[in-house]
């Protein structure tokens, strides 16, 4: 019964998620905002049944679902379309759904393919929750800092172009693509600390032998290490727009190794 | 409906005939007054235009068109052929269309611009307060200016910048987003960077700065806008926080090097500039294109845009085309059905009263209580052979239009009043 319900519950979600990236698709391609708004709202409801699913989840097996990769693509497709509202409503980037709804969809399909390996009793702790929760907020609000330089690239070439096509029509202004790059990265930036701070204090206390040697942590150090840098640079040096954009794909790069890559090396980071 | 619609426009006629037959707008009303007496009508109105001249009046089938026309050259003293070629008459079907059309700026001469439609609310509005809109006009202008916002929300026709100065704020807005609150630098003096200037502070810019080899002038330009002169020999210090620069200066060689404009965004930390070059020859060295975060724009790159977006909006027009077909569908098929009732009833009052004149002529064959029975039996007789017509006009094959005249036909025959 209880499965039966989840599984409505996610596949609910996942069906208006990708009825969301059609309508964005067909609305860039149409210039109609009626299906953006179409769009939008197919998410917001995917995203209601998907936190739904989530809160289910975690009432039915009396902890958070937060064990094993597949549960944690779960959750890193609710941070990103969470962003994705933010900046949809917030900042009025639409654009942004042409990047974020596909990857939604397909961490949301990765959910359905990968085998889920259950938590092991030693881990489960609020603290676990805080810290993975911390870093998958980063994650998504990395991801937007990531898309928000690709838009500024694409609106800055038809802007030196000065041929304006689709790109110049449909994109924001390179002021708005910059403030939301700004905004997200110092967010995203943040609650990475945070959620690292939270990992090191927890490891600390429960004399984990040699967690400063886990290939996760050294990646996420490393990742952490450019996103501050990043930082740096535009406080300083006024890096913006192309560097900036540039600087931050080797930091999505980063984010996407420090989560799925460093589990090949093995650890104790069970995702 | 009984209107028509006689008029020419910059598609059928050169400037030197529309320039011809305007009517100023000073002069519009006793005009229209005169044009209501010419033809005898109820309903008129004119739009008129640098574009187009448009009268319409009501009397579709009564000569107006004749009437409307020797107004017209009598109005503006012409002789005879000579607006005959260049004159469109529209009726029925085609003038829903036509006034659908240009009430959407789809017969502009710049698609999409906005002007159209307010000049059609004052025509409207004029022939209003005179008290010669009736029935039709009254129900199809509204319609007009309800299609027209249609066709402005669900299209992109007007949403891209045209002229040269508009262009430069739109570009402003890709880079910048919010005007307002930036600083604009305005090189040298012209009507070009004069009007941009005016169009961006119109756009929120804060400051408005203007340098000039002589400070005579540029006291009197900035004066015009409510700009500040600044000194001409520290434009290098201004250059530091102008986040737009317009120039137009006339020097022969390049003002503007692109060593300077790598110091100043390296300065600003690579706060973007937007730089205009309007002068010819250029004054700006084309490669500061090339800087990081700095948008050069010459005159023919910011004519392009221009062009580019024209392009953009005929695109856009197919698709309002497509409204436009859909709304005359509407209003024919709304005000055939709407006058079918009110025009069935008078017809079946009509037969009614001719079949009871028959019988008031012979009532002395009858006696009294049989006539009360014939009169039923003729009051039946009437339904039945309204019916028939009935179900010819409700007939659901029929196209709007050829049920409206149906209609018009029909009232013509019994001779029903509209108003009886």
């Amino acid at each position: 019964m209880s499965h039966i319900m989840s599984g409505l519950l996610f596949n609910a979600a996942f069906g208006f998620y990708v009825i969301g990236l059609f309508h964005s698709g067909v609305a860039f391609l149409s210039k109609r905002d009626l299906f953006l708004r179409v769009a939008t709202a197919s998410v917001g409801v995917g995203f209601l049944f998907h936190t739904a699913f989530l809160v289910y989840r975690a009432i039915e097996m009396s902890y958070l679902p937060l064990g094993g990769l597949r549960e944690s693509l779960a959750l890193f497709a609710w941070t990103v379309s969470l962003c994705f509202l933010i900046a949809h409503w917030r900042y009025e980037v639409k654009a942004l759904g042409l990047f974020l709804l596909p990857l939604v969809t397909v961490l949301m399909l990765g959910t359905v393919f990968i085998q889920t390996s259950p938590i092991p009793d030693a881990l489960r702790n609020v603290w676990i929750y805080i810290h993975t929760t911390f870093m998958f907020l980063a994650y998504g609000m990395l991801v937007v800092t990531f898309f928000a330089g690709v838009l500024y690239l694409l609106q800055e070439r038809e802007l030196k172009s000065k041929k304006p096509k689709t790109f110049y029509h449909r994109l924001p202004s390179l002021g708005v693509l910059d403030d939301v790059f700004l905004r997200f990265l110092i967010w995203g930036f943040t609650f990475m600390t945070l959620g690292l701070l939270v990992g090191v204090i927890r490891a600390e206390q429960d004399w984990v032998q040699g967690w400063y040697q886990d290939p996760k942590v050294i990646a996420a150090a490393a990742t952490w290490t450019i996103y501050l840098l990043l930082i740096y640079l535009r406080a300083t040096a006024g890096w913006r727009g192309r560097r900036a954009a540039w600087l931050s794909l080797v930091g999505f790069a980063s984010v996407l190794f420090t989560y799925l890559g460093a589990s090949w090396l093995g650890g104790q980071h069970s995702f | 409906m009984d209107l028509v619609l006689v008029g020419l426009s910059h598609r059928t006629a050169p400037i030197e005939v529309r320039e011809k037959v305007t009517f100023p707008e000073g002069r519009l009303r006793p005009a229209l007054l005169n044009l209501v007496q010419a033809c005898e009508s109820n309903e008129a109105m004119i739009v008129s235009t640098c574009n187009r001249v448009e009268l319409i009046t009501d009397g579709a089938r009564n000569g107006s068109v004749e009437r409307v026309k020797e107004f017209l050259y009598s109005y503006h003293a012409l002789q005879p052929p000579f607006l005959e070629k260049h004159i469109y008459v529209y009726r029925e079907e085609e003038l829903v269309r036509h006034v659908f059309r240009v009430a959407s700026s789809l017969d502009s001469m710049v698609l999409g611009e906005a002007q159209i439609l307010g000049q059609l609310k004052r025509a409207f509005l004029l022939a209003d307060t005179e008290g010669i809109t009736g029935r039709s006009l009254k129900r199809l202008i509204p319609h007009a200016f309800f299609v027209a916002k249609r066709v402005r929300t669900e299209t992109q026709i007007a949403s891209s910048a045209v002229s040269v100065s508009s262009v430069a704020v739109e570009l402003a807005r890709k880079i910048f987003a919010d005007l307002r609150g930036k600083t604009a630098l305005l090189l040298g003096a012209g009507k070009m960077s004069e009007l941009a200037a005016k169009s961006f502070m119109k756009s929120g810019v804060e400051r408005v700065l203007v340098a000039n080899r002589s400070p005579d002038r540029s006291q009197k330009l900035a004066a015009r806008f409510g700009g500040t002169a600044v000194p001409y020999c520290e434009v290098d210090r201004y250059l530091l926080h102008a986040d737009i620069v317009l120039v137009s200066t006339n020097a022969d060689s390049f003002l503007i090097r692109r060593s300077q404009m790598e110091e100043v965004i390296w300065k600003r930390k690579y706060s973007p500039i937007f730089l205009i070059d309007i002068s010819v020859p250029r004054n700006v060295d084309p490669t500061v294109n090339e800087i990081e975060n700095i948008f050069l724009y010459d005159i023919d790159d910011l004519q392009s845009v221009s062009s580019s977006n024209m392009e953009e909006r005929t695109q856009e027009a197919a698709l309002a085309e497509q409204i436009i077909d859909e709304e005359v569908a509407n209003y024919l098929h709304y005000r055939s059905t709407q006058n079918l009732g009110p025009v069935m009833q008078r017809l079946q009052k009509r037969l009614e009263e001719i079949c009871l004149e028959e019988l008031h002529k012979s009532q002395n064959l009858f006696r009294p209580e049989d006539r009360l029975r014939m009169e039923e039996i003729l009051r039946r007789t009437a339904k039945k052979l309204a019916h028939p017509v009935m179900v010819e006009l409700k007939r659901p094959g029929i196209t709007p239009s050829q049920r409206l005249q149906n209609l018009e036909m029909i009232k013509k025959i019994f001779d029903l009043d509209e108003d009886g």
